[in-house]
């Protein structure tokens, strides 16, 4: 794996971008935790060449104060993808990922071959509302997003940020790396709500029916974040859709068990 | 409640603090309401513009936190210029289209009502603030101890740009007067601790949101180490917490009135808000702090910042005078 920087739009966005593998290439969006090249990418790179943008106001990739909306989002993608050349190729989206490869396959569904939504967010019910993860405690979102509480993912987003800045001397190594954490995390969090505030239905269920390439819903039986009746939503919506939804997982499901949904994902782009 | 006190009031000013402008659709709703008062006051209006706090834009009115700064600057903007501009314009902003903008009424003061800004120590506020001339007011509930470090940080910024006016300023400060200080501590005392342990509490989760604080702000705030208020796991403060702490100025008129000499200078305030009721206070205890603050502490603190104009009074409002030298005291 390697990350490369990309300029989109004359410089007005910086990208980082993660690319391993060799092969076809394969789109992969991530979700609202960010971009992390976990085993299951790195088990998808054996046969394809998969790109992974970090989106604007996360890490490094700027140009988030030119993006307004999902509207902004979805033609800054769209301009991203035509200046690497990317056309006819599979999808794959995480959560707000998810939401975002299913507005691009929506806007353009002839330029994607094959659709992944990993618990992607973009749709509302009042009966299985979406945790607020903008005001949800450490403690909740850590088991809204991981089955296994002992694993050490759930266990860094349970710990209480107010108490870890107090424990540490800002001034210190320690110190500056937590404030490093907590300032990007509150900047992606700011980027997200462009995106997702206060409901994350933004009208993608005005579109989903433009979704017409197979299309595999990958879904955590545990996800907290949007519980699994969403992964029946989007299967009704989207005509050539199947469900599959994996055990001893919750909203990380890649991260989870990263062997299973690669297997998965790879049967799915080889076979349909 | 302006308009209001602007029928039952002669000659005050009247100090909306304010209406959260990015609100508004459109905001020029704000420029006409704020007209109309200063119309029926007799241009005696302070024009409050507040950004918001997290819990009533985002919350419970559903504002996106990661634009509302950004709507706020275009919504101060479009006002101004509604108030100013003597033909028909129109606007194309982000947030805001409006083909044709022809302000009915004008405001009476000229330009426009002064502009007061509360805010919360936003460092990106006080900058603005400043390049803007409008009056800066902190106001929290937390007393002077905390706001001499917030107003700190707005004199560094407005020195840097040769500003030293105290007018300039504004701070809120939570008092209480009585004839002894053990009988300011029995009366108002329950009333201030149930104001800082009960009231004041605030779920983390709702203190915050995405985007309402810029990454500069963020990063001071974690530099800093500010807590804010409640101390979320220790015991509840006492009154004698409170005064220690700042959050209260409380005495007899004469000790009041030292204090808040000392706090006026140490914060290099032109304009000082008193709270005279605060939690549970009744009606009548409020009156009489309201009464011996008005006539036993507020004259005696007049004559301070003479040497400057006060450039953010609204022009239709009373100027009041410092008490006499032999009425001072107690």
């Amino acid at each position: 794996m390697q990350q490369n920087r990309v300029s989109v739009r004359s410089g007005k966005f910086e990208i980082e971008v993660m690319e391993g593998g060799v092969g076809e290439p394969l789109l992969f969006l991530h979700g609202i935790g960010g971009l992390e090249w976990d085993g299951a990418l790195e088990r998808l790179s054996a046969t394809y060449r998969v790109i992974a943008p970090r989106t604007p106001g996360y890490g490094a990739s700027t140009g988030t104060e030119n993006l307004q909306d999902v509207q902004d989002l979805i033609y800054f993608y769209l301009d991203f993808l035509d200046q690497q050349n990317l056309y006819r190729l599979p999808i794959i989206g995480h959560s707000l990922g998810g939401m975002i490869a299913a507005e691009l396959a929506a806007v353009q569904p002839d330029r994607f071959t094959k659709l992944v939504l990993i618990s992607p967010l973009g749709l509302w019910d009042p009966d299985h509302p979406v945790l607020d993860f903008f005001v949800a405690s450490p403690s909740e979102l850590a088991r809204a997003m991981y089955f296994d509480q002992d694993s050490s993912p759930a266990r860094a987003i349970a710990s209480s940020p107010q108490q870890r800045t107090i424990e540490v001397d800002p001034d210190s190594e320690e110190g500056r790396a937590i404030i490093d954490y907590f300032v990007e995390r509150a900047k992606s969090m700011a980027t997200v709500a462009k995106y997702l505030w206060p409901i994350p239905n933004k009208g993608l269920n005005k579109r989903l029916h433009r979704v017409s390439m197979p299309t595999l819903l990958v879904w955590g039986e545990r996800d907290g974040i949007c519980p699994t009746p969403y992964g029946d939503d989007f299967k009704a919506a989207i005509a050539d859709s199947r469900l599959r939804i994996v055990p001893e997982a919750a909203h990380m499901v890649a991260e989870e068990q990263p062997e299973r949904v690669a297997a998965l994902i790879t049967d799915f782009l080889a076979n349909g | 409640m302006a308009a209001a006190l602007a029928r039952q009031t002669r000659d005050v000013a009247i100090i909306v603090m304010g209406n959260s402008i990015a609100l508004y659709d459109p905001p020029i709703r704000v420029a006409e309401e704020f007209a109309m008062l200063d119309c029926i006051s007799g241009g005696r209006l302070v024009a409050g513009f507040p950004v918001g706090t997290a819990m009533d834009t985002a919350y419970c009115y559903g504002a996106n936190p990661a634009l509302l700064r950004d709507k706020y600057y275009e919504a101060e903007e479009l006002i101004i210029k509604a108030w100013t501009e003597d033909e028909v314009f129109s606007f194309d902003g982000k947030y805001t289209q409006l083909r044709y903008v022809n302000l009915w009424p004008r405001p009476l003061q000229d330009p426009h009502p002064p502009v007061w800004v509360p805010g919360g120590g936003s460092i990106e506020t006080w900058e603005w603030t400043v390049e803007k001339g409008y009056l800066y007011a902190y106001l929290s509930y937390s007393g002077f101890k905390r706001g001499k470090k917030v107003m700190d940080g707005f004199w560094n910024v407005a020195r840097a740009h040769e500003v030293d006016n105290p007018y300039h300023a504004g701070f809120l400060q939570l008092v209480a007067v009585g004839d002894s200080e053990q009988e300011v501590a029995e009366k108002f005392g329950p009333h201030a601790e149930y104001f800082f342990n009960k009231m004041l509490h605030t779920y983390p989760g709702y203190t915050d949101a995405p985007g309402y604080r810029t990454v500069e702000s963020i990063r001071a705030g974690l530099l800093a180490q500010t807590t804010g208020f409640g101390r979320e796991d220790d015991a509840p403060l006492t009154w004698n917490d409170i005064i220690e702490r700042g959050n209260v100025v409380a005495g007899t008129p004469r000790q009041v009135t030292e204090q808040l000499e000392q706090v006026i200078k140490d914060l290099h305030v032109g304009h000082l808000m008193i709270l005279n009721q605060f939690g549970s206070i009744p009606h009548d205890l409020a009156m009489e702090n309201i009464k011996k603050m008005a006539t036993q502490v507020a004259p005696n603190l007049r004559h301070m910042w003479s040497e400057y104009e006060d450039h953010w009074w609204p022009q239709g409002a009373i100027v009041r005078q410092p008490a006499a030298a032999s009425a001072s005291g107690d």
